[in-house]
């Protein structure tokens, strides 16, 4: 077996490292893992979905709204700056003297020369000017005159409208094919409005707000437009864009939504959501500006606005990844460390479980082996215990009890006739019990039935012969003191010619009722065949007359001995006698019934503390 | 000398021999399957002892024993006449059996040893629970 535990180690060893990989682990980490996996997809779902609409949301409602109102806010800006700047050229005094003088004082024209040029040049506008009622002359920033206006000339229409519209500064948009450039001009009226002697002004390139247009990039495909109301693009973010009209970007329908708008500069930017012809969807946004009719549109494809949401599925996924990589982790860690030693020990007591099952089903064989193999010696055993035919033939009623502590046991009685008068009844109990008393009584048997084949028939004679062959056969060797083998006889005689009965004993007693009245005739006090009994001890024979209806037993001291009772004392000689004087008129078959009845009483729950025997009988 | 102590179980009794008091006890059920094997030691014990004890000293020895088995009792035999051997040579022993006044086997049982020894030998009832 020691030899055998080291490679069963191992084999536990190599066992508990494929349990760790087991199905069952495997199938829980992956079941983990994707629980984990769809957790993750589920709230990233969810959490894109939110953040989408809350940006789309925002976008429409804030970002593009933003983006339109500052747009315009800048032009309108722009616009009104230009507005007083024209309204301050127009109210300068040297100005209006010189224009009133018709530019004779050359003090003056310096002056308001220089005044054109240096507003141009500070302020950045593409062009200052004045142009004269009086003289009709076109002066321009570099102190040139430009041109002298003339009714005829369409080129000079602007000056005539602007001179009688009364207003003391109007705007007028000129587009210029050529530069592909709007001009933004606004003419403020000289001197009284209604009769006015000069326009005068700034004009500004619609290119310098590009540059503004430029900062609101806001994506690859996003776009934002001046447009006038016929929807012709002035300005734009990509300067291709600019002379070209809305509806060669924007289906139709927008459009005329876009244009046909005729709510005041006041009312709120205005957002709308279309298809474009790829099929994508697109936030348009557009609000009409307060100095003109014209409407700042900002039209981005949803994919655009929506694309940092990329980064948020992305991040996700990577989020994902690592908690699912750091998950397996945790569970193979918990695997090894944990659930390890768990199942180390979990197999470990299965091995043993396995083991002591495996000893105890060997034990339980071997032990079953041994009681089979007593049993064949009971049966061994029984067959030196008088036959009931031969009791039968000799009692006129008996009983036996017969109780070996084990299977088999150290009592055993014995009958034999010897003529049709004559016959013996022994009872005998030998030292130990179990296999040990067995053996002893198989060898008392022969050597009984030795002394009597060889005509011994008085019983004190027997049983000297007896004591003196169980010491010749116990103790041939007697080397070591530690046996000490013999046992406890009674033996009667039966004489039915005589009517006579005789007994002698060695430790055992015959107790006989008689008419109501127990008497015990008593044995030796001295056992048979031990070492320390004598080699020719003595015994004496004691006769009894039978009379009508004797009972005579004979018990070993198994019955007297055995414990119980309130107090677990043996049961005692007082109680024998009782139970016997208490089965005066009962038939012998029944008293076998009534000891053990009594025995079984008085014991309770306590083991049988020796091998048993009661015979009882009675003669013809 | 080193004393003697066994503990009592349900089928040995307890031994208690103790060289200082010249007290020897013995004191319980006897019926142990082998009984040769019990006793050996006590009386490997006690031959040891009663080679040493002097000659003054009165052993006092108790025996309380309300069951043993046949083979208890040869051993118990055993022991006594180690004792008797000792007192026949000159040490002084006495001899004191208690018995329950309900056992009539223990009785019995004191009596027969009492019959084949010649040491002060007493037999005395002890009351409930003695």
């Amino acid at each position: 077996m020691k030899g055998n535990s080291g490679r069963e180690l191992q084999d536990l060893g190599r066992d508990t490292d494929n349990i760790i990989y087991d199905r069952g682990t495997v199938r829980v980490v992956a079941l983990a893992c994707v629980i984990i996996l769809l957790a993750v997809v589920v709230t990233g779902s969810i959490s894109y979905f939110i953040t989408r609409n809350a940006v789309v949301e925002k976008l429409k409602t804030r970002d593009l709204v933003f983006i339109i109102e500052s747009i315009s806010a800048k032009i309108d800006g722009r616009i009104d700056r230009a507005k007083e700047t024209s309204l301050i050229l127009a109210k300068d005094p040297a100005l209006i003297q010189w224009v009133a003088g018709a530019e004779t004082d050359e003090r003056l024209g310096e002056y308001a020369k220089t005044k054109i040029d240096q507003i141009a040049r500070s302020y950045d506008y593409a062009n200052s000017f004045v142009v004269s009622a009086v003289t009709n002359h076109y002066w321009a920033e570099g102190s040139k005159l430009m041109q002298v206006m003339s009714p005829a000339d369409p080129d000079a229409k602007w000056f005539y409208d602007a001179l009688n519209a009364g207003k003391a500064v109007d705007l007028n948009i000129d587009y210029n094919s050529g530069r592909q450039d709007t001009f933004v001009f606004l003419n403020a009226l000289v001197g009284d409005v209604s009769q006015p002697i000069a326009v005068t002004g700034v004009g500004l390139s619609l290119k310098e707000i590009a540059g503004e247009f430029q900062r609101y990039k806001f994506g690859e495909k996003s776009n934002l437009w001046l447009v006038d109301s016929r929807g012709k693009i002035h300005l734009s973010d990509n300067l291709e864009h600019n002379g070209r009209y809305l509806q060669d970007f924007v289906p139709k329908d927008v459009v005329s939504q876009v244009i046909g708008d005729k709510a005041g500069a006041s009312s709120a930017t205005r957002v709308i959501e279309y298809k474009n012809v790829q099929g994508e969807t697109v936030d348009l946004a557009y609000q009409p500006t307060k100095s003109t009719d014209w409407k700042v549109v900002f039209q981005i494809p949803r994919s655009e606005s929506i694309a940092l949401l990329g980064n948020i599925k992305f991040n996700t996924a990577v989020t994902g990844l690592i908690t699912l990589t750091l998950m397996i982790f945790v569970f193979f860690i918990v695997s090894h460390r944990i659930a390890d030693p768990l199942k180390r020990a979990l197999l470990l007591t299965k091995e043993m479980e396995k083991q002591v099952s495996e000893r105890t089903r060997e034990l339980a064989q071997k032990n079953q082996e041994i009681v089979d193999s007593i049993d064949y010696a009971k049966r061994l055993q029984e067959s030196i215990l008088a036959t009931p035919a031969e009791l039968g033939d000799v009692f006129a009623d008996y009983f036996v009890l017969w109780r070996p502590r084990d299977i088999v046991g150290g009592d055993f009685y014995w009958v034999k006739r010897i003529d049709a008068a004559t016959s013996f009844i022994a009872l005998a109990d030998c030292t130990g019990h179990g296999v040990p008393g067995a053996f002893m009584t198989m060898a008392v048997n022969t050597l009984l039935n030795h002394i009597v084949d060889e005509n011994y028939t008085e019983p004190a004679a027997i049983l000297a012969e007896l004591n003196r062959r169980v010491k010749e056969t116990l103790h041939r060797n007697d080397r070591g003191q530690m046996t000490d083998d013999g046992l406890d006889i009674g033996i009667c005689r039966l004489d039915q010619r005589k009517r006579q009965l005789s007994f002698a004993g060695a430790k055992i007693c015959l107790y006989i009722n008689s008419e109501s009245q127990v008497t015990v005739l008593k044995g030796g006090s001295k056992s048979i065949g031990y070492r320390r009994s004598a080699r020719n001890m003595e015994f004496s024979s004691q006769s009894w007359q039978i009379k009508s209806g004797d009972k005579f037993y004979l018990t070993t001291d198994g019955y007297v001995d055995q414990n119980g009772g309130e107090k677990d004392y043996p049961l005692g000689r007082k109680r024998l006698l009782q139970i016997i004087s208490g089965q005066s008129r009962e038939a012998m078959s029944l008293q076998g019934k009534a000891f053990e009845a009594a025995l079984r009483e008085y014991m309770g729950t306590e083991a049988q503390r020796d091998d048993i025997t009661v015979v009882g009988f009675s003669l013809r | 000398m080193q004393p003697l102590y066994i503990d009592k179980t349900k089928s040995t009794p307890g031994i208690h021999f103790d060289p200082q008091d010249a007290k020897l006890r013995i004191e319980g059920q006897s019926y142990p399957e082998n009984a040769f094997k019990f006793y050996e030691p006590v009386f490997a014990w006690l031959d040891k002892y009663l080679a040493k004890v002097e000659r003054e000293v009165v052993l006092e020895i108790y025996f309380h024993l309300p069951y043993i088995n046949t083979s208890s009792s040869k051993c118990m035999m055993m022991l006594l006449e180690k004792l008797e051997d000792a007192y026949a040579a000159g040490t002084k022993v006495v001899v004191r059996w208690y018995y329950d006044l309900e056992n009539d086997t223990a009785l019995e049982c004191a009596e027969e040893f009492k019959e084949d020894l010649t040491l002060p030998f007493e037999i005395n009832p002890v009351g409930e629970e003695g």
